[in-house]
């Protein structure tokens, strides 16, 4: 079990390394240049997850750092699979075509989009969407919250390109939640597609 | 008050001689050269997979119209550039795709390193930047290690670069020198994998089941995640609970477990059932092979050259003669990355 060790030789690793004077590469003004980026660079890490959810601090560094995060592609949270596991969502669509066919569909769909990163692309659209909403409004049910601007200019944006992509007249979509069964469900015999753990609201309708 | 005094200085002056040594070691590139390889691979995959639906997702008409993109960026600023916004013809689209793809393949083969590595990152940002609801932590990682692969000379080792350098007359090509922005490059790959585990831990622990043992069985009762069915869970609540907290404490302590050499090949090593747990069964397999290319920035450089390169040295004598210069290194320079110290 030599493996873990940073150098090769055993007999080596097995005695503290002695200290020896300092032989960098790099000149010490360029250490310091270097150092100074890596400092800014090292905060604006800790930047997106303190910001995620708000914080005090994490809004005043943002303030700052927004232009570089934003560019560099850094403005992340990596909350992955956090706070909780929750249900998972789909957007089902129903369009008429100009000659009174209808197209039905939904995204993603396993059948259609292949190989899994394709899935999980179009599977993430509809995440995104739900990701999207505004502040809970208590005096409304789940199926008749207000969609947020965001949220209206996606829904509007997903209709728009399935319309055109299939040349249709109109289009209905709908958000579908699938939601997570127990443990207990599922001994007694429920699978993960049952019907009772979906529930579906309308997003909007749209002409071509 | 002395005491205190010649604490802050012996702490100071030990502070900036372990940042410099950390940071500024010169180290061979040997590991830089693999996640280069991996990372270029990964993103050569990615991309391809984008070619399935250019014109749905990057098109005039795509899933994501620039209004709503300007919405959904609203909180974050507008700095979030891709000349993708700039395309509009599908001939062109279809040109700056397949020149993206090149671009990843030289990567990968470690061709023209230098400036590829610098057109894979504007690309790999490009992409995402154009397609902000249609992306997960796959993408995250994608740029994030692009970004690295630019600092370091990542075509210095296992690269078309380095077949490339002249071979001596009567012997071989001479090893790769150990490089201070290699040291840089994989340094900064580290540390963003622990600011990553650390944070992915924080957000769990902010979520009830997470605490209590559910989360497990929440993740592989997705239908739309599950690439495996493993719901045999349900009758095993004790099991479920166990690899709950078994991943939150793994992402909670990586960051300091993971420095330590007695403890770094544990957490190294539990990566592997974690992340490809996330694979096989939530049919998220590029999201936990990249995580776990992330996790070579943490395989020393003489490792990766041991396992690599052991049937090379009877062959050419390269890869010997790239230990010897390395060993000579590593006494000179003690490092993490590349040297013997626990890093």
């Amino acid at each position: 079990m030599f493996w873990y060790h940073n150098s090769m030789p055993a007999s080596e690793t097995l005695h503290e390394p002695e200290r020896r004077p300092a032989n960098f590469a790099w000149p010490r003004r360029v250490r310091l240049i270097v150092s100074a980026a890596l400092v800014w660079h090292l905060v604006g890490l800790l930047v997106g997850p303190i910001s995620s959810p708000p914080s005090i601090l994490g809004d005043r560094l943002q303030a700052i750092y927004l232009p570089y995060l934003q560019a560099a592609y850094l403005n992340h949270g990596y909350k992955f699979f956090g706070p909780d596991p929750g249900p998972s969502h789909l957007v089902r669509y129903a369009i008429e075509m100009p000659d009174g066919d209808k197209i039905e569909g939904t995204f993603p769909d396993r059948k259609v989009h292949w190989p899994r990163l394709f899935y999980h692309r179009h599977f993430m659209l509809s995440e995104f969407l739900v990701g999207l909403a505004g502040p809970w409004e208590p005096e409304f049910d789940w199926d008749r919250q207000p969609l947020s601007p965001p949220q209206e200019a996606y829904v509007e944006s997903y209709a728009h390109h399935l319309l055109k992509k299939y040349g249709g007249r109109r289009l209905t979509l709908y958000l579908v939640e699938h939601r997570l069964p127990s443990p207990q469900e599922v001994i007694d015999g429920m699978r993960l597609d049952d019907s009772r753990l979906y529930r579906s609201r309308k997003l909007g309708s749209f002409e071509s | 008050m002395e005491l205190i005094r010649e604490y802050v200085r012996e702490a100071g002056q030990g502070g900036l001689a372990g940042w410099n040594r950390f940071w500024f070691t010169p180290a061979d590139p040997a590991t830089l050269g693999l996640i280069r390889v991996m990372a270029g691979a990964m993103l050569l995959y990615t991309h391809l997979v984008w070619t399935l639906g250019l014109a749905d997702f990057f098109g005039a008409e795509s899933w994501t119209s620039p209004h709503a993109a300007s919405l959904a960026l609203a909180d974050s600023g507008t700095y979030a550039w891709s000349y993708f916004w700039l395309i509009q013809s599908p001939a062109l689209l279809c040109a700056a795709h397949i020149a993206a793809l090149v671009v990843f393949a030289l990567l990968m083969l470690g061709l023209f390193s230098r400036v590829v590595s610098i057109l894979a990152y504007l690309a790999a940002v490009s992409y995402v930047n154009r397609v902000p609801g249609a992306l997960f932590g796959l993408d995250q990682i994608n740029c994030m290690l692009a970004m690295y692969l630019m600092i370091g000379p990542s075509g210095a080792a296992y690269s078309l670069d380095r077949l490339r350098l002249p071979r001596a007359a009567d012997g071989p090509r001479p090893p790769a020198a150990p490089s201070t922005s290699a040291n840089l490059a994989v340094r900064l790959m580290q540390v963003h994998m622990c600011v990553i585990y650390f944070f992915a831990a924080m957000g769990k622990l902010r979520g009830d089941s997470w605490w209590s043992g559910d989360a497990m069985w929440l993740s592989v009762a997705n239908l739309e995640y599950q690439s495996w069915d493993v719901t045999w869970l349900a009758r095993w609540p004790l099991l479920s609970a166990i690899a709950t907290q078994v991943t939150v404490y793994w992402e909670l302590f990586f960051c300091v477990l993971v420095w330590p050499r007695l403890t770094r090949p544990l957490m190294l090593v539990l990566a592997v059932p974690v992340h490809l747990g996330i694979a096989v069964c939530m049919g998220m397999i590029t999201f936990g092979l990249i995580m776990l290319v992330g996790c070579v920035s943490f395989v020393p450089p003489w490792l990766v050259r041991w396992c690599l390169e052991r049937g090379g040295h009877k062959r050419a004598g390269e890869g010997l003669g790239a230990r010897v210069a390395q060993v000579s290194t590593r006494r000179s320079r003690p490092s993490v990355a590349g040297g013997r110290r626990g890093s």
